[in-house]
């Protein structure tokens, strides 16, 4: 362990961290609770949604205390944490608030905000009310995919989930990531029995070669055998046919040996 | 840890889908019964087969998960789904040649065999001894 070890404080209790660990890391580690609504183990931190601010200190801080997001916070000496208390829960329910405004429409957030015990939105409603939180999730899953196909645009109120020049995005594959990780359902796609329909786009669907089930649309068939180095033939046969298959070639070879 | 490998011997299997049962409950969620990483199937009469995860070793579906969610446990060489990396996309289920990955109905999270981090309870529970992890 070349890594140099890392204590602080979480509710008082002591921890070891790695350097480069975040806040957020070192407390689901631990089994300590700290709601999240933009964060993904696989994705980078984003900390769009503020949901899970948490209070920190330091002996050498003079008093000083601050809320930062836990998702981004990386661990240092000495930090002391909090997880839970009235100024956490304020703002916590301050955030949601604003996203009830924005997203009146939305049953998570709704649910979300109930549990924090916000029930109606002391804010203005918005004048054009989305579904979308702008947690982001949906551009880093892209990003992670290797695809980049869709971005944030504008700043402040203005700022969107938005496709280059608000036409069909060239670099889309199709793989539908963006729809499946949204929390609020905000992305749509839709699959017929032989297109995908998503970001404007109409994609060809490739359909297995044993049932005719659509698997995948062909751009993203070509897209992830070039980026995993696997052949075609990897793709174009679905779950449920690959296992059949097998257990056919697995009866022959047995009663293959039956004979022999 | 020594190093243990699953055995399988279809001549033995009656398709009693004991081993089914057993890993449904192993990985079941909230109580509620998982979807069950081995199959058993009667395909011809009097002729039953087993099958799981061969945990490949130039596995397809490790390279093919773009997040790096699947990897192997090096104490018991099973290839294990991190369900916290995992984004649903489901590559590694169509990239699998032997289908034996599958996915949860809720989250589309990707579940496949880890051997009961080395104690398969299909292994415990095989009438026939179909099933060996020696």
């Amino acid at each position: 362990m070349s890594e140099k070890t890392i204590n602080l404080e979480i509710n008082g209790r002591f921890f070891q961290a790695a350097e480069g660990q975040t806040v957020l890391d070192v407390a689901r580690r631990e089994g300590i609770e700290i709601p999240t609504l933009c964060h993904h183990d696989a994705l980078e931190p984003f900390g769009a949604c503020r949901i899970c601010l948490v209070e920190i200190t330091h002996k050498n801080w003079k008093g000083w205390s601050g809320l930062v997001t836990a998702c981004l916070y990386p661990v240092e000496e000495g930090l002391q944490v909090t997880t839970e208390n009235a100024e956490i829960a304020k703002a916590r329910r301050t955030m949601l608030d604003l996203l009830l405004a924005r997203c009146p429409g939305s049953d998570k957030i709704r649910r979300l905000a109930a549990a924090q015990g916000v029930t109606k939105t002391s804010f203005k409603k918005a004048a054009h009310p989305t579904t979308c939180i702008l947690c982001g999730l949906c551009v880093r899953v892209c990003a992670v995919k290797g695809a980049n196909a869709i971005d944030t645009s504008g700043r402040g109120i203005g700022k969107k989930i938005a496709i280059p020049f608000r036409q069909p995005p060239p670099d889309c594959i199709g793989c539908a990531s963006c729809a499946h990780i949204c929390p609020t359902d905000t992305i749509r796609c839709e699959d017929t029995g032989t297109g995908r329909k998503i970001w404007g786009h109409s994609f060809e669907m490739v359909a297995c070669e044993a049932c005719g089930k659509p698997i995948l649309p062909r751009k993203q068939m070509e897209f992830e055998a070039a980026r995993s180095k696997l052949d075609e033939s990897y793709f174009s046969v679905c779950a449920d046919c690959s296992q059949a298959k097998t257990f056919k070639t697995i009866g022959t070879a047995f009663d293959m040996e039956g004979v022999q | 840890m020594e190093e243990k490998t699953m055995i399988i011997t279809p001549s033995r299997c009656t398709a009693c889908r004991t081993c089914e049962l057993a890993c449904s409950f192993q990985h079941s969620v909230n109580g509620k019964p998982g979807i069950p990483r081995i199959r058993a199937l009667m395909i011809a009469e009097n002729d039953g087969h087993v099958l799981t995860c061969f945990q490949c070793d130039d596995a397809a579906c490790v390279k093919v998960c773009p997040v790096e969610a699947l990897g192997r446990n090096d104490d018991t060489a099973a290839i294990e789904v991190n369900a916290d990396r995992c984004i649903g996309c489901g590559l590694c289920s169509i990239a699998c040649p032997f289908g034996h990955i599958s996915h949860e109905t809720h989250g589309n999270i990707a579940v496949k065999c880890n051997l009961c981090q080395g104690r398969p309870a299909c292994v415990t529970f095989c009438p026939t001894k179909t099933l060996e992890y020696k």
